[in-house]
């Protein structure tokens, strides 16, 4: 078994080689070790070959060893668990492992998409733009043609098993990651007494040092990071996020974090399946970053060919996974960070045939140390291209003259299986970019460095810009010594530990190698690998007439997939720095916009789905309301009871008996989820005057009142019925939906507008319980529950409140209707509304009560032509619109008054509040019809037809046996009588009257008795 | 307190027979304040934030409005003492008891489980016992306040939220 990890070495790595995993790729088998990735599982096993290309499916391998790994992006996991789009480098390797690549078909080593490259002349920037634009009407085909052929994997169809959560978290320094840098700067701030999380995208702390061989304080590195990680986790408010991605940072030092929770391994979900994914949500008052840099790739002919990899990867696979990724090597830089990785090569058994470092200088101390093992140096030469296809079989190199236009050709051949480059290194400045701050750009580092910080935030270490690792601790520990201080706190003193340093020599521009023919035509030198971006398709967009580097990007894709141009923006920007004339400043970056790293929807979304996907409100009666199966309608948040079905009854038939029983004795509703909203005050009526249109300061204590409420445009915004309980008493309701927006609203003009008022408002919404009682037999209901006041007509008349004990419980009654019937409101604190609600469905026995539901209430206020607010009305409906002129006193002034006397307001053809009813007396108009006018040669003569109004609400009315209809009309109240047509999906339009709004009981006489 | 344990070291529950009082006064009326402190024996908090205990718990929602939790049975005799002592001083006193359920979480893992769903800083040197806020839990607007005891919390809700709250609470605790 282990004979198959050829490339693996016999000892060393981070790896765990008791724990033998077994896994596999697109169906075949392989073997790795527990602290394996994905990625160096594979190169142990000596798949070079991998993936195809985006575009133009080119052979690809493993190119880096984490986030910026633009090749191999894998879909990991079958059928719900599968999780597509992870770079290989990111996947911890676990038995049983099951992965995908997107593309390679029928293999990856015999693609058939391959031919694209084969037309790669005119597969450049914008060839789809160009291509598929004409005929226009075409696009839906050539859509689907070219979206099947796209894309990192296949979403899962059936809904994701696992869990997720968020978790909110402040602290004094958060510390984004965890290499020299970050662990010094979190050491210190936490021994210094600030609150301090830590988090690494890794899943163990160390950073860079896990892929080097240098020692630190003179012990091994993993030696010191242990003794770091322990003396952290000791400290009292430190939190540890390994495996924490920070994936934002926002506005006001607010951070967000995917801590991946498991490890990888097969769960037991059961009922409460462990959290697969933790989204922090992190107020921070310092923010040190601490994410390290990016090796740069190099821009030289066929430089995507499997067997090139990034340096730092090289080292990486060699020192933390054990693995040799090739074996006779070659080394292209031009920096002298490779000559690290030439060494680790040769220590680890492989050849390294040469060199290739493009400064005519060569490197510093390294490249001595790197000839002292025999290596040969090439100075003032590069690498101009690879042979082989599959897997590199041998580099060309050519003399170098350091301009890039100029065409070479090559001096030189070496045969190689493994081609190392190092084009220098970018710090990650992505959060640093997100956060607002600026950047600079160092023309000695050729990279840009943080500067100004616009947030709390500080760089160290190599997203500083440093670059030995002396250095970089030197820089964490200074950053967290100063975050420390701007706290408050004293911090602590320690001493940076002692760590290597070579004297380096500096670093030479070199963004494109020349080709041996004229550049234009070579189009294989690759820039955004994700992307299949070259460093023509960069001078196409340009030829083209962009300029500026967004366009360019957004021309090219450069920077736009799943990596977000981790490896190749910079050098995209650099080439279109040079094509343009400018310099790399000049050019500038693009934005760096959250997530730095793909994230999971189930993440994001966290424990708000399924049954907790949004907040259910229930009132005091809805055990009630569920133990006989009402099903629910859903209001806002509130569940309220659509309809009490008996004997399986449908809908209809249901609605059909309760409104029938309500006409003819009694019913009692669940009205607890109106607004409620108790206002007094010395100021009170001055204030409810200017907020309501009637007379409120007429009002009786004791009496009740219809009001509306206007937005300052004159348009109604909410209305409920008020009373007056006391001189400066008031108890107002509002519609359901509006309640917490109308004590705002009212909140708003008290605390903002007129704070002279002296006015108290409370929220009585979610404290009383309402409970409808409706129809004929209301009143002897209410006297057979045992009422201590008198009841009567001329003791208590209609629209009046009193309050009462009603069964032995205090209540407050009122004598409204909202369905045209005598019929009475019971007010009672929630605790109390269940047993009273059961008191009167068993008192009414006698008077076959029955339940109601909203739909019942809908169809008597629609039957006696009463509005709701939100169906009738949708914001640009005046109460004149609604025949609601004896609302608005002309005595005093209201908010929405001045509006109502604008031009449009007083048109006559505005759209006014009418019945309809349907000519055939059978058809139930569906809620929202459009009605048309009648033309002289019939209705659909003309185009566009004229338009004259639609259904607002529309019911079967089981009280008059025929359908009837609320509708908004232009000029519609002077219609009545009139003919208009309904527009219907796939029949005739139907003639419908206009009518009057009141269908029953038009001179409400019933409410009145 | 009724009580649910569960995978963390927590525990939640509901308090049994609690009244509210809303009261709405302005605070720099120095005798109407003088006059609810007498009737309620123990201070009305001035300070954003804060809630004071004694014989009940008077806690600060905003400058000019208190929320009074005591004994259920207790509420409506409170309520007219300080109508009657209030009388004139245009004070809102309303009985709320309807309208809230007060919940209790306690455990270790109590503030770790909150801040699944609140976005507040409840570290004890920032949300210390005597602190309340009204603030978000889940997806509701409740009251919370840090108990005496450590590790304890009390959580008032609106009362049609509670079902969601306790089914949100037990997911969190879960976990």
């Amino acid at each position: 078994m282990q004979a198959a990890q050829a490339n693996r070495l016999r000892e060393g790595g981070r790896i765990d080689r008791s724990r033998p995993l077994k896994f596999s790729l697109n169906g075949k088998a392989y073997t790795g070790f527990a602290g394996d990735t994905l990625a160096s599982a594979l190169i142990a096993n000596g798949v070079g070959l991998v993936e195809r290309s985006f575009k133009l499916r080119r052979p690809r391998g493993i190119f880096g060893s984490g986030a910026e790994e633009p090749n191999v992006i894998v879909q990991v996991g079958e059928g719900a668990e599968a999780q597509p789009g992870l770079p290989a480098t990111r996947v911890e390797l676990r038995d049983g492992l099951i992965a995908h690549t997107a593309r390679g078909w029928p293999s990856v080593r015999f693609d058939i998409g391959a031919i694209n490259d084969l037309f790669g002349r005119i597969l450049g920037a914008g060839f789809y733009y160009k291509t598929f634009m004409y005929p226009r009407s075409w696009w839906k085909y050539y859509e689907s043609a070219i979206r099947r052929s796209t894309g990192f994997g296949r979403a899962p169809a059936a809904s994701d098993p696992d869990a997720y959560e968020h978790r909110n978290a402040h602290c004094d320094v958060l510390v984004a990651g965890g290499g020299p840098a970050g662990l010094m700067a979190a050491l210190v701030a936490a021994k210094s007494g600030a609150r301090v999380i830590l988090a690494d995208d890794g899943t163990e702390f160390g950073g860079s040092l896990l892929a080097c061989g240098e020692d630190v304080a003179g012990a091994p590195a993993a030696d010191w990071i242990a003794g770091i990680v322990a003396e952290l986790g000791e400290q009292p408010d430190c939190v540890l996020l390994p495996r924490g991605a920070v994936l934002g940072y926002h506005d006001h030092d607010f951070l967000t974090i995917a801590e991946r929770c498991d490890s990888g391994e097969p769960v037991e979900r059961g009922l409460h399946p462990p959290v697969r994914e933790r989204l922090w949500r992190i107020r921070a008052k310092r923010v040190i970053l601490a994410q390290g840099g990016f090796e740069r790739p190099l821009a030289f002919c066929n430089n995507d060919r499997p067997g090139v990899m990034l340096a730092s990867a090289v080292s990486t696979y060699i020192h933390r996974y054990a693995v040799l990724p090739g074996r006779r090597a070659v080394v292209f830089t031009n920096n002298d960070s490779a000559y690290r990785t030439a060494l680790d090569l040769a220590v680890a058994g492989a050849a390294v045939a040469a060199i290739v470092d493009s400064r005519p200088g060569g490197g510093g101390e390294l490249a001595i140390r790197a000839r002292d093992l025999g290596i040969p140096v090439l100075q003032g030469r590069v690498v101009c291209d690879v042979t082989g296809r599959h897997r590199v079989k041998g580099v060309s190199v050519a003399e170098w003259s350091g301009d890039s236009w100029e065409n070479i050709s090559k001096t030189a051949h070496f045969d190689c299986d493994l081609l190392a480059v190092s084009g220098g290194w970018s710090p990650a400045v992505h959060l640093h970019s997100q956060a607002g701050g600026q950047l600079d750009w160092s023309e000695a580092q050729l990279c840009f460095l943080p500067s100004r910080a616009r947030q709390c935030h500080d760089s160290a270490g190599a997203g500083n810009g440093k670059q030995s690792l002396g250095d970089c601790l030197i820089d964490g520990l200074r950053a967290g010594t100063e975050a420390v201080a701007k706290l408050g706190l004293t911090p602590i003193a320690i001493e940076a530990p002692d760590a290597g340093s070579a004297r380096e020599a500096p670093i030479e521009a070199l963004w494109r190698v020349p080709a041996e023919k004229e550049a234009d035509r070579c189009l294989k030198q690759f820039i955004d690998f994700q992307n299949d971006t070259t460093v023509a398709d960069i001078r196409l967009a340009v030829r083209e007439g962009y300029r500026n580097v967004e366009h360019v990007k957004r021309y090219t894709a450069l920077g736009f997939g799943t990596d977000q141009g981790k490896l190749g923006n910079i050098n995209g920007m650099a080439v279109l720095a040079d094509v343009l004339g400018k310099t790399i400043p000049e050019v500038g970056t693009t934005t760096f916009r959250p997530v730095y790293t793909p994230v999971r929807f189930g993440t994001v979304a966290g424990e708000s789905v399924g049954a907790l996907y949004d907040p259910v409100r229930q009132t005091a009666l809805h055990e009630w309301h569920e133990a006989v199966g009402a099903p629910m309608e859903v209001v806002g948040q509130w569940h309220r009871p659509w309809y009490f079905p008996r004997d399986g009854e449908d809908l209809h038939t249901a609605v059909a008996r309760e409104c029938l029983a309500v006409r003819n004795s009694v019913g009692a509703m669940d009205a607890s989820t109106l607004g409620k909203i108790d206002a007094r005050g010395p100021d009170v009526v001055k204030f409810l005057e200017r907020i309501y249109t009637h007379n409120v300061g007429r009002m009786k204590v004791g009496r009740c009142a219809y009001g509306i409420m206007l937005g300052e445009d004159g348009m109604v915004m909410d209305d409920g019925v008020m009373a007056r309980l006391g001189e400066n008493h008031f108890y107002l309701t509002t519609t359901t939906g509006g309640a917490a927006g109308v004590l705002n609203w009212l909140e708003s003009w008290l605390q903002t507008e007129w704070p002279e008022l002296e006015v108290y408002l409370t929220s009585l919404t979610e404290h009383f319980s309402t409970i409808a009682l409706a129809g004929p037999n209301s009143r002897n209901l209410l006297e057979k529950l045992g009422c201590d006041i008198p009841l009567d007509r001329e003791s208590f008349p209609f629209l009046t409140v009193r309050a009462a004990n009603l069964a032995g419980m205090p209540v407050q009654l009122f004598r409204v209707s909202f369905s045209g019937e005598l019929a009475f409101e019971i007010n009672i604190g929630s605790h109390l509304a269940l047993q009273m609600w059961r008191k009167v469905m068993d008192a009414g026995r006698e008077f076959d009560i029955i339940a109601y539901g909203t739909e019942t209430m809908h169809v008597l206020r629609a039957e006696k032509g009463f509005i709701i607010v939100g169906q009738e009305t949708d914001g640009s409906v005046t109460p004149v619109d609604l025949g609601m002129n004896w609302l608005l006193s002309k005595e005093k002034d209201f908010l929405g008054k001045r509006s109502l006397a604008r031009p449009d307001c007083l048109r006559e053809d505005r759209k006014q509040l009418v019945g309809l009813l349907s000519s055939d007396q059978r058809t139930v108009l569906p809620e929202g019809t459009q009605l048309i006018e009648q033309t002289a040669c019939g209705v659909l003569e003309t185009r566009p037809v004229p338009m004259c109004g639609h259904v607002t609400s529309s019911y079967f009315s089981p009280s008059l046996g025929h359908p009837i209809a609320l509708a908004l009309v232009a000029g519609g109240r002077a219609r009545k009588g009139d003919n208009v047509f309904a527009a219907l999906p796939g029949r005739e339009p139907l003639p419908v009257e206009v009518v009057s709004p009141a269908f029953y009981d038009p001179k409400g006489e019933r409410q009145n008795v | 307190m009724s009580e649910s344990t569960s995978r963390r070291h927590v525990e939640t529950g509901v308090l049994e027979n609690r009244g509210f009082l809303n009261l709405r006064l302005d605070p720099h009326k120095e005798k109407a304040v003088k006059a609810a402190e007498q009737i309620l024996g123990q201070a009305v908090p001035l300070v954003s934030n804060t809630y004071g205990s004694g014989e009940h718990r008077v806690y600060w929602l905003g400058p000019d409005e208190w929320l009074i939790e005591t004994d259920a049975g207790d509420v409506v005799a409170l309520e007219n003492e300080l109508a009657m002592a209030l009388a004139g001083s245009s004070a809102a006193i309303n009985d709320v008891s309807g309208g809230y359920v007060a919940l209790r979480i306690v455990g270790a893992d109590a503030r770790t489980v909150l801040a699944k769903g609140c976005t507040l800083d409840l570290h004890p040197p920032e949300f210390r016992p005597g602190r309340c806020a009204r603030t978000r839990l889940a997806r509701t607007t409740i009251l919370l306040a840090a108990d005496g005891e450590p590790d304890s919390y009390t959580i008032i809700a609106a009362r049609s939220f509670t079902d969601y709250l306790r089914r949100w609470l037990a997911h969190a605790a879960e976990k």
